[in-house]
């Protein structure tokens, strides 16, 4: 680069020849040379800018001439209709296990308006408003008068009266089309099993309909598959038992001032859910929005059967006892230690009452003994304990027909010391939905065979089903099962000719910031009937139930979630094709096993 | 320290400073954010309590805050430039290394009033650190390869990081944000040329080796890469979103259908429909001139920016508004390209008007900050 000199020989001369101080020149050289740069820089820096500048204005362009290009192509509906031979709407029915309608499509009419053929715009618009009071008057003889207008959606879904009436105005400009909707004629009823169905691609001839929820969207494709020709998707729902189910919990819900409640009621051999409910629930009509904030599962979209972790409390002590049993640890009869409070490092385990020093196996599940199950879990291992949990199904979503459940995956312990093989024992430390509970209930009750839960109707019995317990462990279990409901904790549970068996739990309702409530439950009731030769499976849970009884405000399952059972048990048994059999109560001992 | 810095005597004081605020710049936010409200109330079938409500009470927070930095001195934030940047690399290793991995893909902190996005944060406090060692460097010096090793590391770490979480999108606004700071810096062209050429190079590498025994990649990496370039491909995924956003633009047409008549609206067309596909609703019911008009809005917003950068004298200053507006021109530009079907489906929300905490109030921030350079912009 060519610089000028920061003392020039001249200036200098001549500066010294004036008698002025040289050094002045060198200064002001230094700040013209300073500002020459800053001058550069600076015009460096604007170029950068104007190109930035540039570029900023061609991406404006670029995006205002796309929006133009689609705003400029034709309307949406027009082209729909090029495509409307490929919307099928022939989706297909779903019925439950005996054929009743549980989702159909209901074929309506759609309006719609195309101002450039209509005679007298203005007049169709006054006398649209006659037949649709709904409408807005201003905004529809705007759009029929404005001549911008070339389509317009009227109404998606009329009547065949309004229709009529429509078409007797004798407009030109007015035009309907047919549309498919999907309806579910039962409400309510099977909410968070069907899910529900929205729009999707819309065109003049028809709309195509896709499942948004439940089994219509896990099964979406093939409710949409021509190949399925016009056969329904058989559920293995009963829609009278489901409508019987919803109807106690409901009611039974109210009463035990709970906020919640689900209920689960599985066939024990096949796996099949002849009802599923979870409260409170909705329309799949008319599907509420999902919440924006706050906890998810306050929704009514939340399927609590399915979807609601928690920690099930005493009914997992029948898993211990089975892990005991099964691997030849105790027998039914073997005194367990129940000496309380039990101490295990800075740990206490504590029963509600002290049982004394011991209990048998049986008596243990009878009085619901924290601290005798403790001392079984920990005497089998961790070990067996995570062997029988995870053949049971504990590790692993359940795997049902619901996108809800297979993405709910159970909470297991981070690191799985003895405190967390003593707590799950009695289940605490471990969190599954009631689906996985009834499917442990159903495996360990049918004969120790692990079923598949399914909302499919099956035929017959699978046949390579693992066996995780040996028939005569499954009958000694069930025995138990019967004691608890006969003189134990269950003793509500009670209901005359069908040998109902269970186990109740109440889990402590675990805080977000960590701990415990002191005064929130989910009151659990696991049960299975007829005890001698089970064929259903119920769990039924109420979240924060809270009644008072006696003077006394109760929260436990044995005075909340077991009663509820017990009344649904009477009115869904008979739905269900069961007969009371009434003298058949003292026939079932565990050396009955193998029937 | 720059030239002229120290010259801040004549800058406002107190509250005077208010008066010489930005005021036009000021009112186009707020104006864009009121967009986004009607846009959430329409979207939400006329419901103010699902999304609109809790947008203006994050936007009221927002722009206080805006107003509270804005009166801090530029220099402040300047020597803050490098704190922030620690400040949100620990986040996103926090977020990395103790984030909530079970639950959403997402991954967020958790500050109690608003979940908090690092990745958002990241964004203007890597323009910030940028601006302020493009400052500290003689300008003589920029274009030396030893000089750019640090802000090319300040860029590669957190997109790395982000990457990993993994946020394509955020990571492609990190690396396009850091690369215009250095651009306007005054980074020798040939470095851009040589990188375009060099990724024009490597693309075409890739895709020419294709089905020859040479091959660069695994064939499931080619499909990978050919679904991200054309969504239509995986039609079930990502293809149907731009279908319908194409359909809702098209059948707005040139003056909409008119507030609240969207389809979007009444059906469940777009999951995302009062987030990143917001924009699609706007088209259908504002049609191409309300469209038009939002981004005209934006790229107002743009030129006041580039305005204010080149009348201040304080490099930091400059190079900070540059950055942040630069920043905010991807955002949206993205965002709508991608609404159009013009680019693959990244979750870039549209700014100010998406229904987000996180976005709203780091933007919100981010523009104080450029209100805060240009008050105390020397004069």
């Amino acid at each position: 680069m060519n610089r000028t000199p920061l003392r020039p020989l001249a200036s200098v001369i001549s500066a010294r020849s004036k008698g002025e101080n040289p050094d002045r020149i060198e200064a002001r050289e230094r700040a013209k040379r300073n500002q020459a740069m800053m001058t550069r820089q600076r015009k460096r820096a604007e170029n950068r800018l104007m190109i930035m500048g540039v570029a900023f204005f061609f991406a404006f362009g670029a995006i205002g001439a796309r929006m133009g290009m689609l705003a400029a192509t034709e309307p949406a509906e027009p082209n729909a209709i090029a495509s409307t031979s490929q919307i099928l709407n022939q989706r297909a029915d779903i019925v439950d296990r005996n054929g009743t309608v549980l989702a159909t499509n209901l074929t309506t009419q759609s309006l719609y308006a195309q101002p450039p053929l209509m005679i007298n715009p203005a007049k169709a618009a006054k006398d649209l408003m006659k037949i649709f009071p709904d409408l807005d008057e201003k905004r529809l003889t705007r759009d029929f008068t404005s001549g911008k207008r070339k389509f317009l959606w009227v109404k998606r879904k009329i009547s065949p009266e309004q229709r009529q009436a429509v078409h007797d105005l004798g407009e030109p400009g007015l035009l309907f089309g047919p549309r498919e909707m999907r309806l579910y004629p039962n409400g309510n009823l099977a909410a968070h099993i069907l899910g529900g169905a929205g729009f999707g691609k819309e065109g003049v001839q028809a709309a195509e309909i896709v499942g948004v929820a439940g089994i219509e969207k896990y099964h979406d494709k093939l409710l949409r598959d021509p190949a399925m020709n016009g056969a329904p998707l058989e559920l293995s729902i009963d829609l009278t038992a489901q409508a019987t189910t919803r109807r106690v919990l409901n009611g039974g819900m109210k009463i035990m001032g709970a906020k919640g409640a689900s209920a689960v009621l599985m066939e024990v051999n096949t796996g099949e859910i002849v009802s599923m409910v979870s409260l409170p629930d909705f329309d799949p009509n008319d599907r509420p929005n999902p919440l924006v904030e706050g906890d998810p599962s306050d929704s009514p979209l939340f399927n609590r059967a399915a979807q609601g972790l928690y920690e099930l409390g005493s009914t997992f002590k029948l898993f211990a006892a089975a892990t005991h049993l099964e691997k030849g640890l105790a027998t039914p009869d073997t005194l367990i230690n129940t000496e309380s409070p039990m101490r295990v490092g800075k740990f206490k385990i504590r029963d509600f009452h002290n049982y004394g020093k011991t209990l048998s196996l049986t008596d243990v599940m009878v009085k619901s003994s924290n601290v005798g199950t403790a001392r079984m879990a920990l005497e089998a291992g961790a070990g067996a304990q995570q062997q029988m949990l995870s053949d049971l199904g504990f590790f692993e979503p359940v795997d049902v027909e619901l996108g809800s459940a297979t993405q709910t995956k159970p909470i297991l312990p981070k690191r799985w010391s003895d405190i967390s093989t003593m707590t799950i024992s009695y289940g605490h430390g471990i969190a599954a939905t009631p689906l996985h509970l009834a499917t442990a209930y159903a495996t360990i009750t049918n004969g120790g065979y692990r079923v598949k839960p399914t909302l499919i109707k099956q035929r017959g019995i699978a046949k390579d089903r693992p066996q995780v317990i040996s028939e005569k462990t499954s009958a000694q279990l069930r025995y138990m099962l019967r004691q608890v409901v006969a003189k134990g904790t269950a003793s509500l549970g009670e209901v005359e000719g069908y040998e109902v068996a269970g186990k109740t739990g109440t889990a402590d309702k675990p805080k977000p910031s960590g701990g415990y409530y002191e005064d929130r439950v989910i009151a659990t009731f696991a049960t299975v009937f007829p005890a001698s030769n089970p064929k259903y499976v119920l769990i039924l849970s109420l979240d924060e139930p809270e009644v008072f009884v006696h003077g006394e405000k109760r929260r436990t399952a044995g005075w909340t979630a077991v009663p509820v059972a017990a009344e649904l048990i009477s009115r869904v048994a008979p739905v269900l094709d069961l007969r009371p059999a009434v003298a058949a109560i003292d026939q079932i001992t565990y050396t009955s096993a193998g029937n | 320290m720059s030239y002229l810095e120290r010259n801040l005597k004549s800058t406002p004081r107190g509250l005077g400073k208010v008066l010489y605020f930005h005021w036009p710049l000021a009112i186009l936010i707020a104006t864009i954010s009121g967009v986004g409200f009607l846009m959430l109330y329409s979207v939400a079938g006329g419901n103010i309590l699902a999304w609109a409500q809790p947008q203006m009470y994050r936007f009221v927070v927002g722009f206080v805050m805006m107003f509270i930095i804005a009166m801090i001195p530029i220099v402040f934030w300047q020597r803050m430039a490098i704190f922030a940047y620690l400040f949100a690399i620990a986040l996103l290793l926090v977020v990395e290394f103790f984030g909530d991995v079970g639950g959403g893909a997402q991954r967020w902190i958790d500050l109690g009033f608003i979940r908090l996005q690092p990745s958002e944060l990241m964004k203007i406090a890597l323009v910030m650190v940028l601006a302020s060692y493009y400052d500290w460097l003689d300008e003589s010096q920029v274009s030396k390869p030893q000089w750019l090793l640090l802000p090319l590391a300040l860029i590669v770490i957190p997109t790395a990081l982000v990457l990993k979480q993994p946020d394509l999108g955020t990571a492609m606004l990190l690396v396009a944000g850091g690369g215009v700071v250095i651009f306007a810096a005054g980074v020798s062209l040939w470095y851009f040329a040589a990188l375009l050429a060099s990724l024009v190079g490597l693309v075409a590498a890739v895709f020419y080796t294709r089905g020859t025994e040479f091959e660069l990649l695994n064939d499931y990496q080619y499909r990978r890469i050919e679904t991200f370039l054309d969504p239509s491909i995986s039609p079930y995924a990502d293809g149907y979103h731009i279908t319908q956003s194409k359909i809702s633009l098209g059948s707005g047409g040139y003056a909409g259908r008119g507030f609240m008549e969207g389809t979007q609206s009444r059906g469940n067309f777009l999951p995302e429909k009062h987030t990143d596909f917001i924009f699609a609703t706007l088209g259908e019911e504002f049609g191409f001139l309300g469209g038009i008009t939002l981004l005209g809005m934006y790229m107002l917003i743009i030129a006041f920016c580039m305005i204010s950068a080149m009348r201040n004298k304080n490099r930091f200053a400059s190079l900070l508004t540059i950055g942040i507006a630069a920043t905010f021109f991807f955002y949206f530009s993205v965002n709508m390209l991608m609404v159009m079907g013009f680019a693959p489906v990244v979750g870039v929300p549209l700014p100010l008007v998406s229904y987000g905490g996180s976005a709203m109030m780091v933007l919100l921030g981010a523009f104080g900050l450029i209100q805060s350079a240009h008050i105390h912009r020397p004069r």
